[in-house]
């Protein structure tokens, strides 16, 4: 039937048949260079054609009329063209570059990422556990890289020269009012939350995105995980406490609960460390994360809750018996986001996050109880125009309410305070090429307590100096408002404030990195104040102020050495700051001169081990020797530690772990306490501040229960 | 753990795909549009020519946009390529595609064991790439999808096939016993003596790859 057809259109049109259309030309990349292989079609017909090497194609078509002529090519932008089939001859055609691709130029001026599909990650996901100093805390792991400072009592994040309040944490965009777990001042702390739940960490040494705001140093971003693989079981035997999580897997939602108990009480039994512990330190924590998917949306909710209970005398050289130490802290935080995609390449993020913290600390004859209720909201919309530009805008709040009862046998005071910070932020996102690329932002602030707005101006900007190399630069201006030991005595105060500037080279090629950054930090409205301790009656002004610049390397090779994986970070810092009852201006305590860590990782493919080393030096700290005129003018002896771990893999779900922290038991000195009063030659006594123990050893069994019979916890560790 | 994973993997760089073959039934009617093209796309394939018939297959993708095979075959062809690929720029870039695909397939015939299991050697040739970076999170999906793609079609040899080339691995690894999973390919040779395929140009790869496992690993 349908010959016949043909047949009579053929015998009554010859023409008609034979319309044959050729349809020629040539495809070539942006700089004139021929392109072989781009597939060459009329859309929707079969006709089509590849170009050879010269770049050229040619087919025959017996379509008629307007036709799409589609040419497309692997990591270049799609290119139509829409004309009459007979005028699609001799064709000159150029693909632009598609900016999505993984060589394009990216801005990496102060930020770290650790994560899958990061162009610029230079940690990878095993790393934040795996790394032998870290314990599986990833603060620690971060410690590791350049631009922190190590403050080994700490714990907490120094990042060029700041103190640990001036980072912020954000999980999932919404941000952690209280991240760290409490401690005792020779025992460093850790962070709050397992690594286990989240898949992408960025971490920001300075110059970051204006929707980001309330931290004068850093910003630590950790994302949840979006979908979970499996369903499993996780359990953990450790030689301090033990751990349970679980995982449910639905059709359209997943929720994974982690729960662990700590105590220290058998180790410092079998093992007493420096402290005088009446209750040693003991904490059960529980996290849950929740997920639905809903339509093109995805909500997630996560909650943690933990309490950790502690008691000991501590060494001090202004009271022979010891200062009596208590500690009671209870924490909640839920944080919960929706984001989805609408139409038109719009996406849209809602999120808030609140936090109830309780802390009863006693301090011998006082009793000091603070309750903080933190909450933070949060609307983001983003509209990608093309590839080439995106526009990122949108509102935030932020409300703390901070009570203290403080409470001793002849004084008792009530103090607080409400903070409710308003800000909205836009930002534009521009990639001209693959070549260069440019952010452009802006945040403003409105502090109800302080009555005062901000503007903090940021941009960023990257181009690509050859084929794995880059430079990047970013300039921004920070505001942070005092923490809580200030605004709880005034608010007849404005925001402290810094100003970043920022230049990044990176290499990348092979399993190689480089990076080498210097920048410059500015700070201004810093706090002051008149009395050795603040209290009500002290006056503080916004009147210090202080800078920090340095140099930040970091090397990391996983090729030349055959298993073995390494990286080397180096921080230069030169800081001087006048802030709280500063005399004059002076480094810090929390800040050094020069910092070094070197972090590697064997695997033993016999063994069916991975052995990890990590090496941490820092120079000494300051102090004030109160024997010699002057303030912080001496410096503390440098820090050294080594680590190691070992995980073994019994069977594919089952770990045996083992670390040692500082093996060599070098004997570290974080600083010095003066007495208060010389003696009967007129001077100041002092003594040593240690840490509670020089060593540290761990022992765990990790086991995994999951349905493939495949997947362990070594991600965990 | 880079290593541990690499080694899961080699098993897997091992091409499928072959005998994409003769499917094509001959039959007697003249041979349609769509029929010349997927047999002018698996000839070329044949010829070695994996990049060309990518591209015919593209576009009888876009005039076929009811049928899941032509992108199906566009996704195969990059994820193939992708094992051998070590430059990171052009992995990304095929892999990217391979996913486009994957998504434009799945749109259109939803829960396709055959698509789970692509799905799922993409995810693998991301691990083969770098397994410390992708290993972690890549293998636990890929495991979930050739579960998923079993539970959907259990007595298909090619399902059968695939996840336990890709459970042996891990076995073998750890030195644990194969014998359930050689048990699951001689099943799935046994079963290809009689599969059928579902219609003309339907993926019926997979006989020889399991003689050939079944000839290396067990026995």
């Amino acid at each position: 039937m349908k010959i016949s057809i043909i047949t009579i259109l053929a015998l009554l049109s010859p023409f008609f048949f034979f319309a044959q259309n050729t349809v020629s030309g040539i495809v070539t990349d942006n700089s004139g260079k021929p392109i072989f292989g781009a597939n060459v079609y009329l859309e929707g017909t079969y006709d089509g054609s590849t170009s050879d090497e010269n770049g050229k194609f040619s087919f025959e078509t017996s379509e008629t009329g307007t036709q799409t002529l589609t040419i497309s090519y692997v990591s270049f932008e799609a290119s139509k063209i829409i004309d009459d089939v007979s005028k699609m001859k001799g064709l000159k055609i150029t693909l632009r570059d598609d900016v999505n691709s993984l060589d394009t130029v990216t801005i990496s001026a102060g930020s770290f990422s650790a994560g899958d599909n990061s162009k610029i990650s230079v940690l990878k996901p095993l790393d934040i556990v795996t790394t032998a100093s870290a314990l599986g805390d990833f603060v620690g792991a971060l410690q590791t890289l350049p631009g922190t400072t190590t403050v080994a009592e700490d714990g907490r994040l120094f990042v060029r020269g700041g103190d640990a309040g001036e980072t912020q944490i954000f999980i999932d965009g919404i941000r952690v009012f209280t991240p760290y777990s409490p401690t005792t001042n020779n025992v460093p702390t850790r962070g709050r939350y397992s690594p286990f739940l989240f898949d992408g960490i960025t971490f920001s040494t300075g110059g970051y995105s204006a929707e980001y705001g309330q931290a004068l140093s850093s910003v630590l971003l950790l994302n949840t995980i979006d979908e979970p693989a499996q369903r499993k079981t996780d359990i953990a035997i450790m030689s301090v406490g033990g751990g349970l999580g679980h995982t449910e897997k639905w059709e359209k939602s997943s929720l994974s609960v982690n729960t662990s108990y700590i105590n220290l009480a058998p180790y410092i039994a079998l093992l007493p460390d420096r402290n005088d512990w009446k209750k040693p330190f003991e904490t059960a924590s529980g996290e849950a994360v929740f997920r639905q998917k809903i339509g093109d949306g995805l909500l997630k909710v996560y909650g943690a809750f933990d309490t950790s209970d502690f008691e000991l005398t501590q060494e001090d050289i202004n009271q022979p018996e010891g200062t009596r130490f208590k500690l009671n802290n209870q924490n909640f935080y839920t944080n919960a986001s929706y984001s989805k995609m609408l139409e038109n390449d719009w996406t849209v993020f809602g999120g808030g996050s609140y936090t109830f913290g309780k802390t009863k600390v006693g301090i011998d004859e006082a009793n000091i109880k603070d309750i903080e209720n933190s909450a933070h909201l949060k609307l983001r919309l983003k509209k990608r125009f093309s590839n080439r530009f995106k526009l990122n805008f949108g509102a935030e709040q932020f409300v703390t309410d901070f009570n203290e009862d403080y409470d001793e046998p002849n004084f008792a005071a009530k103090l607080g305070y409400y903070n409710d910070i308003s800000a909205a932020f836009t930002e534009a996102d521009f990639i001209f090429s693959r070549k260069l690329a440019l952010k452009l932002g802006v945040r403003g602030e409105y502090s109800e307590l302080f009555k005062e707005f901000t503007v903090s101006p940021r941009i960023s900007f990257a181009y690509k100096t050859g084929k794995s190399s880059q430079l990047s630069l970013a300039y921004g201006d920070f505001f942070q408002q005092p923490e809580s030991e200030v605004l709880k005595f005034t608010n007849n105060l404005e925001a402290q404030h810094t100003q970043h500037y920022i230049m990044n080279y990176q290499y990348s090629a092979n399993n190689r990195i480089f990076r080498a950054e210097i920048y410059r930090k500015q700070y201004t409205n810093l706090v002051t104040y008149n009395d050795e301790i603040p209290d009500v009656y002290t006056t503080f002004l916004n009147n210090g102020d202080g800078f920090a610049q340095g140099l930040d390397l970091f090397w990391r090779d996983n090729e030349t050495l055959r298993n073995i994986d390494y990286w080397v970070s180096y921080s230069y810092l030169d800081t001087e700051r006048k802030y709280k009852n500063y005399p004059v201006a002076a480094t810090p305590s929390f800040a050094n001169t020069h910092n070094l860590s070197v972090v590697g990782k064997y695997w033993i493919n016999d063994w069916k081990s991975q052995i990890g080393f990590s090496y941490q030096y820092g120079s000494g700290r300051t102090y004030t020797d109160l024997n010699t005129p002057g303030f912080l003018q001496n410096k503390a002896r440098d820090y050294n530690s080594v680590s190691l771990n070992w995980a073994y893999l019994l069977s594919q779900q089952k770990i045996l772990y083992v670390s040692v922290n500082n093996v060599f038991a070098f004997k570290n000195v974080n600083g010095y306490q003066y007495a208060n009063a010389p003696d009967v030659n007129g001077n100041f006594a002092r003594r040593e501040l240690l840490p509670a123990a020089d060593q540290f050893f761990f022992v765990g069994f990790f086991w995994t229960i999951s349905d493939d019979g495949k997947d362990n916890q070594l991600d965990n560790l | 753990m880079q290593n541990v994973i690499t080694y899961l993997m080699i098993f897997f760089t091992a091409l499928i795909m072959q005998g994409q073959t003769d499917s094509a039934v001959n039959t007697a009617a003249e041979p349609t549009k769509y029929q010349q093209g997927m047999r002018k796309a698996f000839q070329l394939w044949q010829e070695n020519k994996s990049w060309e018939a990518a591209n015919v297959f593209e576009r009888i993708a876009t005039a076929e946009p009811d049928n899941w095979l032509p992108p199906y075959y566009v996704a195969q062809i990059n994820v193939i390529n992708s094992f051998t690929e070590k430059d990171g720029t052009k992995l990304k870039a095929q892999l990217d595609k391979a996913q486009d695909f994957i998504n434009d397939a799945t749109a259109i015939s939803k829960e396709n064991p055959d698509l789970l299991v692509l799905q799922a050697q993409l995810y693998t040739a991301w691990i083969v790439y770098d397994g410390q970076q992708y290993g972690m999170t890549y293998s636990a999906k890929a495991s979930e999808l050739y579960n998923k793609a079993l539970a959907l079609a259990p007595d298909n040899p090619r399902i059968i096939l695939a996840k336990a080339e890709w459970d042996m691995g891990g076995a073998k690894y750890f030195g644990q016993s194969i014998e359930p999973y050689c048990k699951d390919i001689q099943r799935a040779i046994d079963l290809f003596a009689t599969f059928k395929p579902a219609g003309e140009f339907y993926p019926t790869y997979g006989e020889e790859r399991a003689k050939q496992v079944q000839a290396e690993s067990c026995n």
